[in-house]
């Protein structure tokens, strides 16, 4: 049995005083700290991040780590875009399924604002093929073709993916380690500009910076030990080509489809059955095909079930999504953000959300997307 | 019989208006473009250069022409895309010619294309070339922001196979003059060429090469069905066709320079390109390029009964286009 | 798909010289010839308002995912100045220059759409 023990993360945002090891060491120091774990116990650490290499010429990450942390275990870069955290998390999995009594720490991070905008969206798009940068396509022009297809094919206009984003503001205003903490209307989503049309600066979550660590042990003396804990019921990921052009269907994802399938069965469990879900929303129109792709909404439903809010907190008994204002209003440090994920998942499922507890809930589901779907992660946990 | 046997010519889409870069430096539209006798230019995109361009003019050429029966490709030009480094092998390369080539680049201000076409039809003729030749002439010009070489200066590219066979051209005869004069130059690591205001070759030089044809063939100017003079601006062509005893007739068809500016190294081919869907079997073309540094080629074409199976539209297809503002202008330019 | 993924990885970026590898332009411009002057229709298509480093003078520029005859996808830039992009427009695949990285690299040729 996998349990998720423990949790921090640092303030996703801009943060010109911190490097991006000064934001991991944070995130690594905080969770053990909090936890009260010795770093003597740690087995092994795998480390989500999508950017260092191209933007800082760093790579062998995990020796640096080795440094901070002043350890010998070993250490896993994983990079999948921006499931990087997400998939380290499932590495991580696969190596306690293989290693009996073990602990290990999942960190991921990204820093991304030191560099001008030009230049980051230039990196962002290297989860993007080759001819798709070459046809100069950014990362929101993937998503944006795909928007342009779901809104022509089920007749929704630019309001529907504007919904997205206010609901995920409106839940950011709960969480004091979002990037931003105020509410957005339709409005303000629709006349902000366009990057690539038909997604609009209000539709794209920021570029940030920021840092998030769990600790999962399949040890059962430390799990003992720890009176806050989830339970991991599946952890799947699955792949699709890089490039819109090879995909068979472009109103969903298939990498998502099928992680998710995957993760449902191996945890017996239905969507119907998940309370708080943390789904990959880099873009309004990215949670909307999360949503159907993951069996929540029927196929094209997506649209008029977020114009009404469904997955609203304090506006539904049922499913929440995206407490902690999604990558949109929480901020997307790349690497981070899969991690972040779970442990938003962990602390709703803990009692530990605060202001933002959504109640009576016992199982939770995580989703975190690389590049325009070319890999998904799909996590369910249960408290 | 040697002559041109087929013909292809790009124009980009995009214009700009005279009065537009004259309102942008202060000064009236109407008198610059009733000096210049030019209304408007065609100007290449920001991902265009002379290469894009004779590539499209040399797929137009070779539509019925079999690509691997290329024997030489020359490419004339006054902006090739690299100082060191061939357009003729990278054409060569996306056109799917193959390996079994020869091939040059040439530069002589305007004239660049003709030079290399004379060259072409003599290794066709002395059979040193089996096959076919393509020449090319393509330029994506520009003078320096402000100076009155801006309003002129245009992109276009326009190419000719010379060969043996279903020639459509028959070349009859040609004759150079050439000589040292810097009315035009442009120096290592300077962006836009320099040029000695009025001062200029291109009537002394176009005077001797067409005197010198028609003394050395012994027709008439009377006798051609078409004249075609290079073109740096809409005044210049009808004063040296006068001059030399030409009707506006003659050469009214071949005047693109008041559309589309002049196109350096192109212009005379794509002048060519304009007349050639009216020309009839046995009508006699004259065309008198001028480079500037200086020389003039003047070539004697006839046309055959083929003329008829090469109608291009020239006229139609440069009707399509769209005018760009001087921002955009400037962004095309790469400025 | 165009063929061989591998091989078009043309923007693998060089730090030290921020160059395009001629190498890798060599070995492209052998695949991009055989697109051509094909025809294919638009799928989906995207305008790009916030374009990535040294772009800024082409921005705004459409891109489209189009299909050619034989069902192969991919996604090519549309050339300036053409703003009515539907779904199933026909496009003809260009020859034209690409975004440049540097003044003295080699020159990328690549292709482009423009619809018909």
């Amino acid at each position: 049995m996998i349990n998720v023990i423990g949790y921090h993360t640092t303030k996703f945002g801009e943060q010109w005083n911190k490097s991006l090891f000064d934001l991991i060491s944070e995130a690594i120091h905080g969770v053990i700290k909090e936890m009260k774990i010795d770093k003597e116990e740690i087995n092994a650490v795998f480390f989500g991040n999508m950017l260092a290499g191209i933007l800082e010429n760093n790579v062998h990450g995990g020796s640096k780590i080795s440094e901070i942390l002043k350890t010998h275990v070993p250490m896993y870069r994983v990079e999948a875009a921006c499931a990087s955290g997400g998939l380290a998390f499932n590495l991580a999995c696969q190596y306690l399924n293989a290693n009996k009594n073990s602990t290990v720490l999942v960190v991921g991070g990204e820093k991304m604002t030191d560099y001008p905008t030009p230049k980051v969206i230039t990196a962002l798009s290297a989860a993007a093929s080759g001819e798709e940068q070459e046809a100069g396509l950014t990362f929101p022009g993937l998503y944006a073709m795909l928007a342009r297809i779901y809104l022509h094919t089920y007749g929704y206009t630019e309001e529907h993916l504007a919904a997205v984003s206010v609901k995920n503001h409106f839940h950011g205003t709960f969480n004091d380690k979002a990037q931003f903490q105020k509410e957005i209307s339709i409005e303000d989503v629709l006349k902000s500009p366009y990057i690539a049309d038909p997604l609009k600066v209000l539709d794209a979550s920021p570029i940030s910076d920021g840092a998030s660590a769990i600790l999962v042990t399949n040890n059962r003396h430390i799990a003992h030990r720890i009176d806050k804990k989830m339970t991991v019921l599946s952890s799947q990921a699955a792949t699709d080509s890089i490039s819109l052009s090879g995909r068979a269907y472009l109103d969903r994802l298939d990498s998502t489809v099928q992680a998710g399938n995957k993760a449902f069965s191996d945890a017996k469990l239905s969507p119907i059955d998940i309370s708080v879900a943390e789904v990959h929303d880099c873009f309004s129109i990215a949670e909307i095909l999360a949503m159907e792709d993951l069996g929540f909404f029927k196929k094209g439903e997506g649209g008029e079930r977020m114009k009404n809010y469904e997955t609203m907190f304090g506006k539904t008994n049922g499913l929440v999504v995206n407490t902690s204002g999604g990558l949109k209003a929480s901020g997307h440090p790349v690497g981070a953000t899969g991690v972040k994920q779970i442990g938003e998942v962990f602390l709703q499922l803990t009692q530990q959300a605060g202001k933002r507890q959504v109640k009576k809930i016992k199982y939770g589901l995580t989703h975190n997307v690389g590049g325009s779907g070319g890999t998904a992660v799909v996590n369910i946990f249960s408290s | 019989m040697v002559g041109i046997t087929s013909y292809g010519f790009y124009v980009p889409r995009y214009r700009i208006k005279t009065e537009e870069i004259a309102n942008r430096w202060g000064k009236k539209g109407t008198d610059i473009s009733g000096s210049l006798g030019i209304n408007e230019k065609a100007v290449a995109s920001f991902d265009e250069d002379a290469l894009t361009m004779a590539y499209e003019a040399s797929d137009m050429a070779l539509e019925h022409i079999d690509r691997k029966s290329i024997e030489g490709i020359f490419v004339g030009s006054e902006t090739h895309p690299y100082l060191v480094n061939p357009t003729s092998t990278i054409l060569g390369e996306y056109l799917g010619i193959g390996n079994a080539y020869q091939a040059f680049d040439t530069q002589f201000a305007c004239k660049a294309a003709t030079g290399a076409l004379i060259t072409g039809v003599g290794l066709v003729k002395s059979e040193m070339i089996k096959n076919h030749v393509l020449v090319v002439g393509t330029d994506k010009a520009s003078g320096k922001p402000g100076d009155p070489l801006d309003y002129s200066a245009a992109s276009a590219a326009a190419a000719v196979t010379i060969g043996s066979r279903n020639v459509i051209l028959e070349y009859i005869d040609s004759f150079s003059y050439s000589s040292d004069i810097p009315d035009f130059w442009r120096r290592h690591g300077q962006s836009y060429p320099s040029h000695g205001g009025r001062f200029t070759g291109y009537f002394s030089h176009i005077s001797g090469a067409v005197q010198g044809l028609l003394s050395k063939t012994g027709y008439k100017p009377s006798d051609f069905a078409r004249a075609i003079f290079h073109m740096p601006n809409g005044k210049y062509p009808v004063k040296i066709a006068s001059s030399l005893g030409f009707n506006h007739d003659q050469i009214k068809d071949s005047l693109v320079v008041t559309q589309l500016g002049n196109s350096y190294a192109a212009c005379v081919l794509v002048g060519l390109s304009a007349v050639i869907d009216t020309v009839k079997k046995n009508d006699l073309i004259l065309i008198a390029s001028y480079g500037s540094g200086a020389g003039s080629d003047a070539i004697v074409f006839k046309a055959t009964n083929k003329i008829t199976s090469q109608r291009k539209h020239f006229n139609s297809y440069i009707k399509e286009k769209k005018y760009i503002d001087y921002t955009t202008y400037l962004k095309f330019m790469g400025l | 798909m165009l063929e061989d993924p591998e091989e078009l990885q043309l923007l693998i970026f060089s730090h030290h010289r921020n160059m395009y590898s001629p190498v890798k332009i060599w070995r492209r411009q052998r695949k991009l010839r055989e697109y051509l002057g094909k025809k294919g229709k638009i799928i989906t298509w995207t305008k790009i308002y916030t374009a990535g480093e040294g772009r800024s003078s082409e921005d705004p520029y459409n891109v489209a995912l189009i299909e050619i005859d034989d069902h192969t996808r991919f996604s090519l830039q549309v050339i300036h100045g053409y703003e009515k992009l539907d779904f199933g427009q026909e496009v003809k695949i260009v020859l034209r220059k690409l975004h440049q990285k540097s003044h003295e690299g080699v020159i990328a040729y690549g292709i482009k759409c423009i619809p018909l």
